[in-house]
């Protein structure tokens, strides 16, 4: 299983520290929410669209399109619908399909879903995991938790490949293909099998950070401090700048 | 198991929530069961159903809203990664109150087996209660209502075998009682 999520790429969104692309992602989330124009939203869409496919090519910028397909099908069958007031649009018959009003929220819907997908997985995209939790930890998250998900990160290839190996075993045991409820009632011996292989691990995995200074006063590993070129102050400046200009410029207030 | 030295419990815990957010990110991503309307549900609630009765409400809630966050990182769906985080952290941490409950009240088995299987369906109602808000806010909620009977079944399944597996995993390895928390 592979857990690594970053993807190299080019442009400025690899410039950017982990901290202040954070930021600048949590923002542009929030300003997603506030009042702003549609032409703004499928701006910021289209923005972030086209930094993926500069950033790491054409068939990779459509992935999480790909992701929300499904999400994105119920929209289209489901919204106009359900919005029934307004002036008519589409009619078929005598049954309206959609109404404008109903087009228009829509469309908010839509930008407002592809923009948050974007952002947050173009932050997944162009920095590594490391500086993640780097950046969280800048952020007040605490060392033990930091350590949690860093060590979680370690665990995950782990458990995958020795749940596979249990699996595997105990596929040999089960007869023909069953029914549905059968085949639930025998994913039990092997999730358990599972489960204590994992758990047995975790006494022998706990001496190990012992052995390597935690819960010692001066432990023997600390993180690394992260770098942001041409300074932070300016990478933060920078990150709050971009929503505040973006929502002068499109908010509806 | 050695448990006196603070360090040591400290070292512990660490280990026992890391262990089990990553069995809840393994169980969501690659144990799947088809459902009949095309689809997939993940087991990762059979793990967060399993950590709330066993290690108790930050063990649960830890490991649940990590690894389902963690999940969605890796799976390609980071918009919804702090949904979940909030989501799965509060049942497991509500699945393991009920539950505990009903452990340390003096009441007959029948009873503590009723308080877990409360706390299981207070789960289901606040992962299915969550996500259709999640959904609704991120993206309507007419077409957030289409989720409901999938991620019922998925907590109903996770509730049912979480605790068959909690009970099978006691029966295998006891020493287990000792990693609560």
């Amino acid at each position: 299983m592979t857990v690594n999520t970053f993807i190299a790429g080019r442009g400025f969104l690899y410039l950017l520290d982990a901290r202040s692309k954070l930021l600048l992602v949590l923002l542009l989330c929030v300003m997603v929410f506030l009042p702003i124009s549609q032409w703004g939203l499928w701006l910021l869409c289209v923005f972030a669209f086209l930094t993926a496919w500069h950033a790491m090519g054409f068939t990779q910028a459509l992935q999480p399109l790909r992701a929300i397909l499904f999400v994105l099908v119920l929209m289209t069958l489901f919204i106009p619908l359900t919005y029934r007031d307004g002036e008519s649009l589409l009619v078929i018959g005598r049954f309206t399909v959609a109404t404008v009003e109903s087009v228009q929220n829509y469309s908010f819907l839509v930008s407002r879903f592809l923009a948050i997908t974007y952002l947050c997985t173009l932050y997944l995209w162009s920095t590594p995991m490391a500086d993640i939790n780097l950046a969280l930890r800048w952020y007040g998250l605490p060392r033990n938790a930091a350590l949690v998900l860093t060590l979680a990160f370690r665990f995950i290839p782990f458990i995958a490949d020795s749940f596979k190996m249990i699996k595997d075993s105990h596929a040999l045991r089960i007869g023909e293909q069953s029914s549905r409820r059968q085949r639930l009632s025998d994913a039990i011996p092997t999730i358990t099998a599972a489960l204590v292989y994992a758990l047995k691990s975790i006494p022998h995995f706990a001496m190990s950070l012992e052995h390597r200074g935690l819960g010692r006063s001066g432990g023997r590993t600390e993180y690394r401090k992260l770098k942001a070129k041409g300074g932070l102050f300016t990478q933060m400046l920078v990150s709050v700048m971009i929503p505040t200009v973006f929502w002068l410029l499109f908010n509806t207030l | 198991m050695e448990r006196s030295n603070p360090s040591n419990m400290t070292a512990l815990r660490i280990a026992l929530v890391a262990v089990l957010t990553a069995v809840v990110v393994v169980f969501t991503l690659l144990v799947r069961v088809p459902t009949p309307i095309k689809g997939y549900i993940s087991l990762c609630d059979v793990v967060i159903t399993f950590s709330a009765f066993l290690f108790g409400p930050w063990v649960g809630a830890i490991a649940g809203g990590l690894g389902t966050a963690i999940a969605d990182l890796i799976g390609g769906y980071a918009q919804w990664a702090p949904l979940s985080f909030i989501i799965h952290g509060v049942q497991g941490m509500l699945i393991a109150l009920i539950a505990r409950t009903g452990m340390k009240a003096k009441v007959p088995g029948d009873a503590k087996l009723i308080m877990m299987f409360a706390g299981g369906l207070i789960g289901m109602v606040v992962m299915t209660g969550g996500y259709y808000v999640a959904g609704g806010i991120l993206y309507g909620f007419e077409a957030a209502l289409v989720e409901i009977p999938l991620n019922l079944m998925q907590s109903g399944v996770g509730v049912v075998l979480g605790m068959a597996v909690s009970r099978a995993v006691l029966k295998a390895y006891p020493p287990v009682r000792s990693l609560a928390w």
